[in-house]
């Protein structure tokens, strides 16, 4: 473990190791559904973020729109609809298979946080009757990830979770699992 | 059992009390080629809006039905509409979803072709004799392209309505649309939100304008709203049974709630109050009356592929008889504060869009329509709701906001065209148009 300066604050860097633990143990409350324990993953002013490619660039929120750009009450929000109300679009809800790989922490921290970068390859399925459309399809969705890690004296928190997806500018069916 | 030998425009049943549809509009393919054919590739399609073309060299592609096209803005600053294939041999001559470019050149023997269409050159031209005449094997134009208020549309048939004459019933809609911006104008920010999904284009043509379906399908996103504070179930179940679904003459109709400008209930009214410049601005342009006809929230379809809806602008793409892709282009309104524009851009991403607390829900009630209409032992879907109750006023059909007015206007005008397209007329003027 090491440590850098960044504005006058230390800030602590965390190892590979420490990276990937916190990196796959996300990917399991996902998989398991258990969203409300990952809302607990992020800081209170970390986005959960889906930018769209525009221009070889991911759209910049301020002035376009994204996937998704959630802060912490539209996460809560995403999480007790997903959860606790009669959605039609998850139900039935999606399993979902996250492959996280690829990881690097860089040497150098951004804005009071560590950047952990990584790609992710997303399996989803929602089950279903036999020929109902929509339903009983595996997909697949590939994606690099951006990351900024800080501690907050206990434990790794999300300060950013960015996911542009390979295709995050072609049309894109449902959604509204987590990714 | 399915009747043989029925006319196509036969399959909309315009009856006085039972309007209905068969059931093969959704789901035979021959249908939707005759579609293709007798709607989209004869009667006025939305393309683009001008400012994704703003500037001279700019272009978008996508298809009008089947046929693949560029839409240029040339130097001239007109905007031209081009069947996206070489004269030559039939490659694409343009691959990419929007760019600048003042030439297009062919990818296999080099033909050059400015944004107008204009063939330049050919390669190697000592192969073709002196008198090759280049003049007739310009890309292909579409043969009528118009502009309202910014939106482009196009017509492969020479013959018709002109725009004007075809917009005329929506045209006081499209107004008060524009006219949330204090100047009239929007501007639309790419990238558009796409999703596909595996059903019929009309699913999603009808739904825009469906006032019927909120309670039910969006009962999560009332709950959501409720546990934000924003309004409790109730009152938003009493909102939703306000204000008139229209159905206007040749297809297009709208879903209207009521406007007013207190901000506990109306959006015009609370963004007046947040940003003291825009209701500056709405006020230097506009009356009060104006303003208040301007605050009533609209989803208005022009037919037969584009919805206005408040943030954005929503285009259907049929893709076949059982798949589709839609494109919703959000647009900041001009002359408004950044943060205002800002603001609706995240109430978009709240409810529309692959993850929107909203769009996902109406896409699942598509295909599930979709699944259900394989069980082709019933023949008809009925659209018969609020037709004893709805006014005739001007030759709009004013029904109650849950009645299906909307959606027996579009199937009127299907009825109209595909009688058209039967009898031929629609297909040979579009060869004429083409040739």
């Amino acid at each position: 473990m090491h440590s850098l300066r960044d504005d006058q604050v230390e800030v602590r860097l965390p190892t590979t190791e420490e990276a990937c633990q916190l990196l796959y143990f996300e990917a399991r409350l996902l998989d398991e559904r258990r969203y409300e324990e990952w809302l607990e993953l992020f800081t209170d002013d970390a986005y959960y973020w889906l930018p769209m490619h525009t221009d070889g660039e991911t759209s910049d929120p301020r002035s376009h729109i994204s996937i998704i750009y959630d802060d912490a009450e539209r996460r809560a929000e995403r999480v007790y609809r997903t959860l606790h109300t009669p959605v039609l679009d998850q139900s039935p809800p999606s399993r979902t298979v996250h492959f996280v790989s690829n990881v690097e922490v860089e040497p150098a921290t951004v804005e009071g946080a560590a950047r952990v970068w990584c790609v992710q390859l997303i399996a989803e399925m929602r089950p279903g009757g036999p020929s109902q459309a929509g339903l009983g399809e595996p997909r697949w969705f590939a994606g690099r990830c951006e990351y900024r890690l800080r501690y907050d004296g206990e434990a790794w928190k999300m300060a950013l979770k960015k996911l542009a997806l390979l295709d995050s500018d072609r049309p894109l069916y449902n959604l509204t699992f987590l990714l | 059992m399915l009747t043989e030998g029925v006319g196509l425009a036969d399959l909309v049943c315009d009856d006085e009390r039972e309007f209905r549809i068969h059931t093969r509009l959704y789901n035979d393919p021959e249908v939707y080629a005759a579609e293709m054919r007798a709607i989209f590739e004869t009667t006025w399609v939305y393309v683009a809006h001008t400012t994704e073309i703003p500037h001279p060299g700019d272009y978008k592609t996508t298809t009008v039905g089947r046929q693949p096209v560029v839409i240029s803005r040339h130097e001239d600053g007109q905007v031209y509409v081009l069947l996206n294939r070489c004269r030559h041999r039939g490659a694409a001559v343009c691959r990419m979803e929007s760019g600048h470019s003042n030439f297009f050149r062919c990818p296999y023997h080099n033909w050059v072709y400015r944004n107008d269409g204009e063939l330049v050159g050919m390669s190697q031209a000592s192969g073709y004799p002196d008198d090759f005449d280049k003049e007739s094997f310009g890309l292909v134009r579409a043969p009528r392209v118009g502009i309202y208020r910014g939106l482009i549309f196009v017509s492969l048939s020479k013959e018709g309505r002109s725009l004007e004459e075809h917009l005329a019933p929506a045209r006081r809609y499209i107004d008060l649309w524009s006219d949330r911006s204090p100047v009239g104008e929007i501007e639309i920010v790419p990238p558009p939100h796409k999703y596909p999904y595996p059903g019929n284009w009309k699913w999603q043509a009808e739904n825009g304008a469906d006032g019927y379906h909120g309670n039910y399908v969006h009962q999560s996103w009332q709950k959501v709203l409720e546990r934000a504070g924003e309004a409790p179930v109730k009152e938003i179940k009493r909102y939703r049974e306000a204000g008139a679904a229209i159905g206007l003459e040749y297809g297009h109709g709208l879903l209207e709630r009521p406007g007013g400008l207190n901000p506990a209930s109306s959006w015009t009214g609370r963004m007046m109050q947040t940003f003291p410049d825009y209701a500056d601005a709405l006020r230097t342009n506009f009356s009060e009356e104006a303003i208040e006809a301007i605050s009533a929230r609209r989803n208005i379809f022009i037919f037969p592929n584009v919805y206005l809806f408040d943030t954005h602008i929503r285009t259907i793409r049929p893709v076949s008889v059982d798949n589709t892709e839609v494109f919703l282009y959000v647009y900041a309104l001009k002359g408004v504060p950044d943060l205002l524009n800002q603001s609706r851009y995240r109430a978009h991403e709240r409810f529309y869009g692959p993850s929107g607390f909203g769009s996902p829900d109406d896409i699942e009630i598509f295909v599930s329509c979709q699944t259900g209409v394989n069980a082709t032992g019933v023949e008809w879907v009925m659209l018969n709701r609020g037709q004893h109750r709805e006014r005739i006023e001007n030759g709009a059909r004013i029904g109650h906001s849950t009645d299906e007015s909307p959606t027996r206007a579009i199937y009127r005008e299907w009825k109209r065209l595909m009688k058209r397209g039967v009898a031929g007329s629609a297909a040979q003027e579009m060869r004429g148009a083409l040739a």
